[in-house]
């Protein structure tokens, strides 16, 4: 505790590199998730070809994730640092955006796209009043699931030099200090329970009322 | 008015729907009927483009519906569907409010709008505020129906829109659309696999096989001459029986009872009417025939009450099912109209039969 105290501006610091890492690949990952999400919603075998492509890249450990990215990036220079955390932070959380991106979509009652279009809906419309409304639960939860589990990776970029709040992880597992893993395990857990726990409330506040369980 | 002039659609190398000529008549239901994949649904869909055509026109008040663009031709038209494809999400105010919101109408002319469809489908303006998971199936579908008429539009397309409501509730969509039509005289156009329900509310039937037209004609004409063997197994083995459902009680209806107050049972002397109806208050306790009288109260029977709409068909089941021979018409407005009897019911069943045989 008194460690923690001490250092306060320094995790406080390191906190902030995190979050920098993970929001900067969420960003893009949900950029190009929703993206994916809506483009491969019009055609049922392209969908499953694409997701079961990402979702191989999720399976790979996150580990030897950095060792193939080292290896690719090496010869650009930058295999190591902020930018091959970023891109393997991305090919982590796609799955969970893309995934729910197109889940939602298709779990659109037929009907009611239907009838929309029926009674002189544009695509435009289609898209704003009822498609859009209707995905934002499920969408928003797959951003909440790719924030926590970005949080968690982002914290083993270190290892390539990231920076961010594994440093008191690693170097504590490193200098058998007790007090460093402490309070690496503590900031880490508290930031994602916070993060899950607003973009809960966020998601909640989002979902139209007549689809609220 | 509604002109079909050589409509085909074709989907890769097969015909869906091939070269029908047809006319939709003003202020009358169409029910296109058939078995599935006969293309009676894409026939309805090319009303709206909603599936363009392949060859052919349609012409709407005699104009092309290629001369519109497709989006202000749908918002000019009704469009109800089996699934109701009401949206979750909004109110039930606001999912009336759609077509007329897209068509960019005042706040007060929508408000006074919505009110007056509540009245019209019967259901409260409570409702309002709700949301549609808070309904029935059957609220449901009235909701959808009073959508589709918004912008009181002059065409209603309706695809199976009762299909997935359960017998009971299906039957009362269909006695209140049949009378929902009488004040508004829409042109509607109605896609149905009961034949059934084609019956009861069809103006004109058009019986549909592979794409082709088998035959369009009123019901009555349809059930007396069927165009050929598929027509007729369509119509099924009680197609005489079907033909009940086309008269109404009203036209059988005698006059011949007086209603009494309960405490006058006893007191009545000259037994003039056949029947007597004894009130009780605002209710009805029974009846009693002039044949039973002096055996007293004991031979009060039980009133079996039917709408002065009730078909012949209706009316017999529900008599031979509650075992009575009598049944007396009731209308909301004007109270008890006369009563009639089973056997001249069934008189006439024969009598169908005997010009059917000929």
């Amino acid at each position: 505790m008194e460690y923690l105290l001490n250092n306060l501006s320094a995790i406080l610091k390191r906190t902030y590199e995190h979050l920098y890492i993970v929001s900067i690949s969420l960003i893009i990952s949900m950029i190009l998730g929703i993206i994916i999400g809506i483009l491969i919603s019009r055609d049922k075998k392209i969908a499953s070809i694409i997701l079961k492509i990402i979702s191989i890249l999720f399976t790979i450990p996150s580990l030897s994730l950095f060792g193939i990215l080292i290896s690719i990036l090496s010869p650009f220079k930058l295999g190591i640092g902020k930018f091959p955390a970023i891109i393997a932070l991305i090919i982590y959380t796609l799955l969970p955006i893309t995934r729910n991106t197109y889940t939602a979509i298709m779990s659109i009652d037929k009907g009611v796209i239907e009838s929309a279009k029926g009674m002189g809906m544009n695509r435009g419309e289609i898209i704003r009043k009822i498609i859009f409304p209707l995905s934002i639960p499920l969408l928003m939860a797959g951003i909440r699931n790719s924030f926590v589990l970005g949080i968690g990776v982002g914290t083993i970029s270190f290892l390539i030099g990231a920076g961010g709040l594994g440093y008191y992880i690693f170097e504590g597992i490193e200098r058998s200090n007790n007090n460093m893993i402490f309070t690496g395990v503590v900031t880490i857990s508290l930031l994602s329970i916070f993060i899950n726990y607003s973009l809960y409330f966020i998601e909640h506040s989002l979902t139209p009322k007549g689809v609220r369980k | 008015m509604i002109e079909f002039i050589n409509l085909s659609k074709k989907f890769k190398e097969k015909y869906a729907v091939k070269n029908l000529n047809l006319t939709f008549n003003d202020g009358e239901i169409s029910v296109l009927i058939g078995p599935s994949g006969c293309g009676k649904t894409t026939t309805l869909k090319m009303i709206n483009r909603l599936i363009e055509p392949t060859e052919g026109n349609i012409k709407i008040n005699g104009k092309s519906i290629f001369d519109f663009d497709e989006i202000s031709l749908r918002r000019s038209m009704g469009y109800v569907i089996q699934e109701i494809g009401l949206f979750p999400h909004y109110t039930i105010y606001k999912n009336i409010s759609i077509v007329p919101e897209l068509l960019k109408w005042e706040k007060e002319k929508i408000d006074k709008r919505v009110n007056e469809l509540m009245d019209l489908i019967n259901l409260p303006r409570t409702y309002l505020n709700r949301y549609p998971k808070e309904l029935s199936g059957g609220e449901k579908q009235r909701i959808g129906v009073a959508r589709a008429l918004a912008s009181d539009p002059e065409i209603l397309l309706m695809d199976e829109p009762f299909g997935a409501i359960d017998p009971i509730n299906r039957k009362s969509l269909q006695d209140f659309f049949v009378e929902l039509q009488k004040t508004l005289k829409k042109t509607v156009i109605f896609v149905t696999h009961d034949i059934l329900e084609a019956i009861k509310i069809g103006d004109r039937i058009g019986v549909m096989k592979d794409g082709e037209m088998i035959q369009f004609d009123k019901p009555q004409e349809i059930l007396k001459r069927p165009k050929n063997k598929f027509v007729e197994e369509l119509l099924g083995v009680n197609r005489n029986i079907l033909r009940l459902t086309l008269s109404k009680v009203l036209d059988f209806v005698k006059k011949d009872f007086r209603i009494i107050n309960k405490d006058e049972v006893e007191e009545i002397k000259n037994f003039n009417n056949f029947l007597y109806i004894i009130k009780n208050e605002n209710n009805y306790d029974g009846f009693i025939l002039k044949k039973d009288f002096e055996k007293g109260r004991e031979c009060i029977r039980e009133i079996v009450f039917i709408n002065e709409n009730e078909n012949l068909l209706d009316t017999i089941i529900l008599l031979l099912s509650k075992g009575e021979k009598i049944a007396v018409i009731k209308c909301i407005e004007r109270g008890i109209m006369g009563y009639v009897e089973l056997n001249d019911l069934i008189k006439v069943f024969e009598k169908e039969e005997y010009e059917l045989s000929n």
